[in-house]
This record gives structure tokens, C-alpha cells and sequence, in this order.
């Protein structure tokens, strides 16, 4: 359980992992955006070669990757089902009774499929080589400018933090629970969705107890260790830039530059 | 100088924040006027059970709660006064209960960063003082390690580092230990005493364990919000029926000395199982063996009852994959083959992460066994392992099973299950099995079932029906939870760590409650343990596992005596057995049980047969 759960960190001394976080978050910014503005496969095909030497250099085996992102296969695979029935084109390809498949649309699936692929695997990467103390310190760092507009830059970034510390916790407690109530006989798999619903209430309770059970302790023992807020406070890990951080950024530039330049000099292609 | 000082304090979580008005009517005090100091540089023990005010009295220390009334000094600042606050929780480090609610981080380093970090101190200090904690705590290898995959005493040991790495001058540890298997709580004790000797940092040990406290210089009994007993631990933990009266009990090494006693054999009251053995010796000499009885008491195996088939277990060769098609696939069982027969009350011993758990959820196909093929990938050829696994009268290994009729004869308590209780009344959450199981039930059968569940539990049940399960005590919650599972009458009651996290009567009273269901309407009573006293003192057979395979099952004494057996499985022994290999040593041999009644038996029937004096002669003989 506690394995598939969510931001999972793989330790290693790749070069991505030892780029700055916030390099790493620009550099997912700047990739995202990427897979938004393509308009067609030439131009996938450069963001799929971005990813493949980011997932290269970051030295995560394709298993481990492909098994961070299974919990989201489901979902896209559902997406872009949908699609194949929903987006309207001319080509028809195949029909039963107003069930309507267009040669459009089948294109417009892949494209989307791989889109969306694309997307999950490199925030996957971004997860898979940085810690989530890492993670949020870096996002701490890039909205600190809204400090200025006394915005809880500081306390957002903890309770992020705290949040991704206590997802395996809370997972495998569910898992208890789950056990527990289904040894005394609850069913969640069957029945009407009304049923099932209810059923999920004997998870739920002791569960949403347990949460602030943990919270009110975990409230002390922050209070205990002399936690204030941010005023005096220091931070024993800095984020430093490396020669690293400044070739991935010259990346991320030059990738963007490249890809203005050709919007505007060969609109056809990209 | 006195690190601690209380005055008169008086705490009540009822009164009212604002006026602090505490005369209102029925108003329950946590403390009732407690004096006390601990000097710099001591070791305290803070006994008590669940609820008698040791934990307010930790928070109350460090400015978590604010008392009601009285003064609360700690090392010359007024723990009453908001302003105070911070400097005195920069010198006052608590060790709480639960170390997964204490880490804020995920990696070990940065939590151990979090307290510094929110004092000030510079970066470069930060990394020197964590350098420190961890050494100290003996963690360094962990550094930086994620904090989910360390065992309960090493996160507590990372709970520990995190508070030194504030330097304080008082350490609290507020039932640190409670959550812990033995040798994590030994892990965990040794660190602390360290630290009192070395660093000379003033601890207040609360904990409801007496073997505890008796390493501390001075201990405190606290009972019902007030201290009643004080002075050198040795003193303490003596006075039986002052214990008694707190719901506290004797060490096991006071208890077998006294029980001796009581029966003819004056053995001076002992703390360890080496005193405890240096003084049964002494006591051979001397003894007049005519004034030595012999009590009737019942061994271990005595608990046997012979009943039907439907409280067997068959398992043979029954393997288990964690992460089957991937290149991490671990054997989580690797084929454990053994035989419950009913009418056992069997013990189940390992390590976390040597399989008990994923076997016993087999049990009521919690895990269900998948067909073999798929499972275990076998290439062309090879034979498929002829997994078998009969619980009563169920077979696991046929898809067509009813397991519905399965989980209602098979009973499953899991760890902490007061952690479960979700219904708004304690008659709903018990009556939430049978209503799962027997839709068609009447409100008279079922409100008769869950009488007799509660009565069975040692409830009253006018009393707790309509109450909220969130309202009882702990011990109270977890009887409520074990009613729960109980309510409809399972053939089989597996329970996962039954008595965790309990203070020391809490948990004979949870085991006296499983032996009276065994001996009444439930066949086989299955328990998991860390615990080696507790299985000695209440299995009729063990089986102990091992990275995945059962390497002994038999009874506690013959599995306790294979040297080879616990080494393997890296587990400790119980109390009696460590005793009994002392005496051993000393030319003292006998044969006994490992429950602490039969240990006394066989004593007293040693010394009787031996000839008080003369067992030298007889002990050397065997001996050469």
C-alpha cells in the first residue's frame, strides 16, 4: 500500500536529482506549457524528447516511472474513451444507430491520450526525484515575492509539507480500517450505489477521527519543539544554484525560444 | 537547583478558560493538588494507569495546557505565564506516545531540523547539532533515511534526536514506550539513560511499566490526579497492595519473590531476573523444606479443551507475493505449512515484516488465495506447489467458498481497534457485524446478542449502551471494539496485538477475557504478539515466524529453549525462561512451564524435593 501511494521519492544522485527544486518546477512549468501549445505530432514529438532525456538523466528506472503513474492510467484511458464518442467530425469511420466514430475524432483520441500521457509522466519525474521537504521548500522560495502582499507564503508550504508526510500514513490506515469492517462482515462491493455509499461510512468515521486525533498531537509536539511561526525561524537546507541548474535553464530557454520562433516562421509545422 | 517545581497545582479540562472558574458543580480535577520538584540533573519515573493525570502533568510542564490553579516553576521561569513559554519549551524537550504523530518530515534529517530551525539557530549549527542528536541517539546510519520505513523504536529514537537537537535541560517522555514492542522499549530506555548520565539532562520517565521505572532514582505513583506514593523505586514498586489499589502491578521479578514467600520460601524481594535468581539460591540453602507447600495451579497446556473441527486450521505450503509482477516482488510467505488444532490457544511470534500478519489475514480471506497459475507464474513443467489451507470447515483454496459464512466463523480483532469504532452509540457500533451478517435478525435477537457480547467484555450494558464509544476510557473503547467482533460468535478469534498500548492491568484483563471466551463458546483463540511474557504466560503453542516461514511451532517452553530458534528469529525470551537459565547456570535445574504460576510451582517443588541445602550436591552432578 504504502508503495503506490502518491510522490513517491526514488533516492539517487542523478543529475536531476541534484538540480534545484526550483529549477525542476520551472522547468515542469515550462514543459507543460509546451504540451499545451502543440498542435500536432511533429511538435508532441519534441516535448516526448524533452521528457526522454530528462527521464534519462534522472537515472528513475522506466518501470519505477510507469508504476507512479499507474494510478492515473485508468482515468486517461477513460478521458480520451470519451472522445472517440464525443468529438464531432466529417470522415466517418464506423456507426450503429447514433453512436457516430469519425476519423477526426480517432485522431483528435490519440492526440489527446498522448497529451495527457506526456503531462502525467514528467510531473511524475518531478516527484520521483525530489523530496517532498525539497518540493515544498522550493515552492516556498518561488512565491515568496508574495510575501510582500502578506500572503501565508511560509505556512502554505508547511502544511503542504505535513500533507505529503502524512499521505502513506493515512493510506494505510484506511487499509486497516477496511480490513477491520470487512472482517465484521461489510461489503463494498456489491449492491446499489446508494448502498455503497453507505457502506463506505464505517471507513469514513474512523478515519476523519483518526485525522484529527493525529492533528491535535501533532499540534502539540509542534508546539513542543518551540514552533512560532515564521518570524525567527531558519532554514538548515538552502536552495542553491548549480552549473546544473543553469544548463537546464538554458534548456528550458532555448526550448522556448526555438519553439516562438518556429510558431512564427513555419506556423504549418508546429 | 530544582529543574521542576509544582505548587498546589490544580487542572481540570472542564473549567473554564476564561475565569478559571473551577467551583462550578461536578467539576472532575485531572490534578488535584499536586506538589512535587525534581531536582536538575534526576531521573524520575512518573508511574500511574491510563487517565490518573501523568500525561496532563507532562503538558502542564511545558505551557501545552495552563493550570487551573496553583504555581508551575520550571527552571526558575512560571510555566503559567504566556510570555515564558518559549523560553522554557527551548529547555523542556516531551517524547510523545504515537512517533508517527510527532515527525513532521518525511526524511530523518530535516525533522531533526524542524525544532532548531524554529529557534534560530544559524545553518551551520543546525547541521552540527543534528550531527549530535543522532549520535547520541545512535541513528547516525539514518540520517537520511524516510521516517515511514524506520521500525517503532527507531522513529522514536528520531523523536528523541529531535528534541536534543534543541539542547534542553529536561527531557520528557510521555508513555515514549507505549507503543513499542520490548526491544524497541529497550532501544528506547537505553538511549534515555545515556542521556541522563552523560549529558546530565534531567528526564521525567511517565510510563505504566514497573520494570521501567526501576531504573530511575526516584519514582512517583500518581492516582487519580494526585501523587500517592514517592521515593527510591526498589521502595515503590514494593508496596503490593498500595500498587493495587493505583491499578498498578509489581514487577515480575517482586511477583515470583513474593508469591515464593507466601508459599514457605523466603526469597527476599527481587527487581531483575538475576537478583531474582541470586536470591531463590540463597534461599535453597536456607529453607526448611517442611514449611514449603506446593500450590495447585494449572501449567500452559493445561488450557487445551477438546471440541469439534470447526475451529481447525490446515495450512500447508501456502505462499504469498507482494508486488508479483514487478522485479520487487518479495515473498511475504514462502511457504508456512502448520496445523491449529480447535481447542488451542495459540500464539503467533515474529518480527514486523516476517509474514504473521499477511498469514492471519489469509485466515478469513482478508487475502484471498488466487488461482496458481496466475500467482506464481510457474514455467512448463514444474510442479504447482499443492497449496492447502483449511479453515474450519472451509476451504480457501476453492474459488466457490462462501466467504461471507467464512468471516462469520472467523473472527478478526486487529491492531488498536478502538481505532475502528465509528457508530454513534456503543449498542450501534457493537450491533454493526450482525446486522452486516444477518439481515433478516429481529431487534430482539440482536439486542440480545449484544447484550451478552458487552456482558462478555466485562461491560455493563445499561450503562455503556446509548453512551458514544468516543466517550469511554482507552481499555473501555477497546473492550467495546472486541464485543464488536465478538457479537457474533466466531468459532475463531484471531486478534492482532490484543493487549497494546494497555497499562499493565488493562492488559490482564483483556487476556482473562479472551481465556473466559475460550473457555466458553470460542474454539481456537489465535493471538499475535511482540510480547514473549505474554505468550509464555498464556499460549498452549507458538509459532514463530520468520522471513516468511514458520522456523518453530511447539510448545512456549520447547520454542523458548531452542537457542537456535530465537537467534534466528531474533526475538528475546520471557522473564521466566531468562530466570530459569540463570538458575540453570547455578546448578538449579528443573522443568517448567514458562507461565510465572508454574515457574513459582516448580520452584517451590524443587526446593522441597532437592532438600533445602542439599541441591548443590544433586545440580553438580547433572552437571558433570
Amino acid at each position: 500500500m504504502r508503495d503506490v501511494s502518491f510522490g513517491q521519492y526514488y533516492p539517487s544522485d542523478s543529475f536531476v536529482h541534484k538540480c534545484d527544486p526550483r529549477t525542476k518546477l520551472l522547468f515542469l512549468i515550462a514543459y507543460i506549457v509546451m504540451i499545451f501549445l502543440a498542435k500536432n505530432f511533429y511538435a508532441l514529438g519534441v516535448c516526448a524528447l524533452v521528457f526522454v532525456i530528462v527521464a534519462v538523466a534522472s537515472k528513475v528506472p522506466f518501470k519505477s516511472l510507469l508504476r507512479s503513474v499507474k494510478a492515473v492510467l485508468f482515468l486517461l484511458a477513460f478521458t480520451a474513451f470519451l472522445n472517440l464518442f464525443f468529438h464531432s467530425g466529417k470522415t466517418v469511420l464506423w456507426q450503429w444507430k447514433f453512436v457516430v466514430i469519425t476519423q477526426e475524432a480517432v485522431y483528435f483520441t490519440v492526440f489527446l491520450a498522448v497529451r495527457l500521457f506526456l503531462l502525467v509522466l514528467g510531473s511524475a519525474i518531478l516527484t520521483l526525484t525530489t523530496t517532498p521537504v525539497a518540493l515544498t521548500d522550493g515552492i516556498e522560495s518561488l512565491l515568496s515575492p508574495l510575501k510582500w502582499l502578506k500572503f501565508p507564503v511560509h505556512e502554505l508550504a508547511l502544511i503542504m509539507s505535513i500533507a505529503l508526510r502524512f499521505i502513506p500514513i493515512l493510506t494505510e490506515e484506511t487499509g486497516r480500517i477496511m480490513n477491520a469492517q470487512k472482517a465484521r462482515g461489510a461489503d463494498f462491493e456489491t449492491g446499489s450505489l446508494f448502498k455503497r455509499v453507505k457502506a463506505i461510512v464505517p471507513i469514513l468515521i474512523p478515519l476523519i477521527i483518526g485525522a484529527f486525533r493525529r492533528a491535535d498531537e501533532l499540534g502539540d509536539a509542534m508546539d513542543a519543539r518551540c514552533y512560532s511561526g515564521s518570524k525567527v525561524r531558519t532554514k538548515y537546507k538552502k536552495l542553491t544554484f548549480t552549473w546544473r541548474d543553469l544548463i537546464a535553464l538554458l534548456l528550458i530557454v532555448s526550448l522556448i525560444v526555438g519553439i516562438v520562433l518556429l510558431r512564427v516562421y513555419t506556423p504549418w509545422l508546429i | 537547583m530544582e529543574a521542576i517545581k509544582f505548587e498546589k497545582v490544580h487542572f481540570s479540562y472542564e473549567a473554564d478558560r476564561e475565569t478559571k472558574d473551577v467551583f462550578a458543580e461536578d467539576t472532575r480535577f485531572s490534578l488535584d493538588g499536586v506538589d512535587f520538584s525534581v531536582e536538575e540533573g534526576e531521573f524520575v519515573a512518573v508511574l500511574g494507569h491510563n487517565g490518573s493525570g501523568k500525561s496532563t502533568l507532562a503538558r502542564l510542564i511545558d505551557g501545552l495546557l495552563s493550570p487551573t490553579s496553583g504555581k508551575i516553576t520550571v527552571l526558575g521561569l512560571d510555566a503559567g505565564e504566556e510570555k515564558s513559554l518559549f523560553d522554557i519549551r527551548k529547555q523542556v524537550g516531551i517524547v510523545f506516545q504515537n512517533p508517527d504523530n510527532q515527525t513532521v518530515a518525511t526524511i530523518v534529517e530535516d525533522d531533526i531540523a524542524f525544532g532548531p530551525e524554529n529557534i534560530g539557530v544559524p545553518r551551520a549549527e543546525i547541521g552540527e547539532r543534528i550531527t549530535f542528536a543522532l549520535n547520541a541517539v545512535g541513528m547516525s546510519a539514518y540520517r537520511h533515511a524516510t521516517t515511514t520505513r524506520l521500525s517503532g523504536g527507531q522513529k522514536q529514537r528520531v523523536a528523541i534526536a529531535g528534541v536534543l537537537a534543541l539542547k534542553p535541560k529536561i527531557m520528557i517522555l510521555d508513555e515514549a514506550t507505549a507503543m513499542l514492542d520490548p526491544r524497541g522499549r529497550k532501544e528506547v530506555i537505553d538511549v534515555v539513560r545515556r542521556l541522563n548520565k552523560e549529558e546530565n539532562i534531567t528526564v521525567l520517565l511517565i510510563t505504566h511499566f514497573p520494570e521501567e521505572a526501576l531504573l530511575a532514582d526516584r519514582a512517583i505513583v500518581m492516582h487519580k490526579g494526585a501523587i500517592v506514593m514517592e521515593g527510591k523505586p526498589a521502595d515503590v514498586l514494593g508496596r503490593e497492595e498500595e500498587l493495587q489499589k493505583c491499578a498498578l502491578t509489581l514487577p515480575k521479578a517482586m511477583k515470583i519473590s513474593r508469591a515464593l514467600g507466601r508459599f514457605g520460601l523466603d526469597v527476599a524481594d527481587s527487581l531483575t531476573e538475576s537478583t531474582l535468581a541470586e536470591n531463590i539460591e540463597k534461599a535453597l540453602r536456607t529453607a526448611d523444606s517442611s514449611h514449603i507447600e506446593i500450590p495447585q495451579t494449572r501449567g500452559a497446556c493445561t488450557r487445551l479443551k477438546s471440541v469439534s473441527s470447526d475451529g481447525r486450521i490446515l495450512c500447508k505450503d501456502l505462499r504469498y507475493v507482494y508486488n508479483s509482477n514487478s522485479p520487487f516482488a518479495t515473498f511475504a510467505l514462502n511457504g508456512v505449512t502448520v496445523e491449529i488444532p480447535a481447542g488451542e490457544f495459540f500464539g503467533i511470534l515474529g518480527h514486523t515484516g516476517s509474514g504473521k500478519s499477511t498469514f492471519v489475514q489469509h485466515l478469513n480471506a482478508l487475502i484471498k488465495l488466487p488461482t496458481a497459475e496466475k500467482k506464481y507464474k510457474v514455467k512448463k513443467g514444474k510442479a504447482l506447489p499443492q497449496t492447502v489451507l483449511n479453515v474450519g470447515k472451509f476451504d480457501l483454496t476453492d474459488k466457490k467458498t462462501d466467504f461471507k459464512a467464512l468471516r462469520l466463523s472467523v473472527g478478526m480483532v486487529f491492531q488498536y481497534p478502538e481505532y475502528q469504532l465509528f457508530a454513534e452509540t456503543v449498542f450501534e457500533d457493537v450491533a454493526f457485524g450482525l446486522k452486516n451478517f444477518f439481515e433478516e435478525m429481529t431487534e430482539e435477537e440482536t439486542e440480545k446478542a449484544v447484550r451478552e457480547a458487552i456482558e462478555a467484555v466485562g461491560l455493563v450494558y445499561e450503562e455503556v449502551k446509548d453512551k458514544s464509544p468516543f466517550d469511554l476510557s482507552g481499555g473501555q473503547k477497546r473492550r467495546v471494539a472486541i464485543a464488536g467482533v465478538i457479537v457474533t460468535k466466531p468459532k475463531i478469534l484471531v486478534l492482532d496485538e490484543p493487549a497494546a498500548g494497555l497499562d499493565p492491568l488493562g492488559k490482564e484483563e483483556i487476556l482473562s477475557l479472551l481465556h473466559s471466551l475460550h473457555e466458553s463458546w470460542c474454539e481456537t483463540v489465535i493471538i499475535v504478539s511482540h510480547d514473549m511474557d505474554e505468550i509464555a504466560e498464556n499460549c498452549t503453542r507458538v509459532a514463530v515466524f520468520s522471513e516468511g516461514k514458520i522456523v518453530a511451532v511447539g510448545s512456549p517452553k520447547c520454542v523458548f529453549s531452542s537457542a537456535e530458534v530465537i537467534n534466528t528469529a531474533g526475538l528475546d525470551v520471557p522473564f521466566t525462561q531468562k530466570t530459569a537459565r540463570i538458575l540453570k547456570e547455578k546448578g538449579i535445574a528443573f522443568d517448567c512451564d514458562l507461565t510465572l504460576a508454574d515457574f513459582v510451582q516448580k520452584t517451590l517443588a524443587f526446593a522441597k524435593t532437592a532438600g533445602a541445602g542439599t541441591y548443590r550436591k544433586q545440580g553438580g552432578g547433572e552437571h558433570a
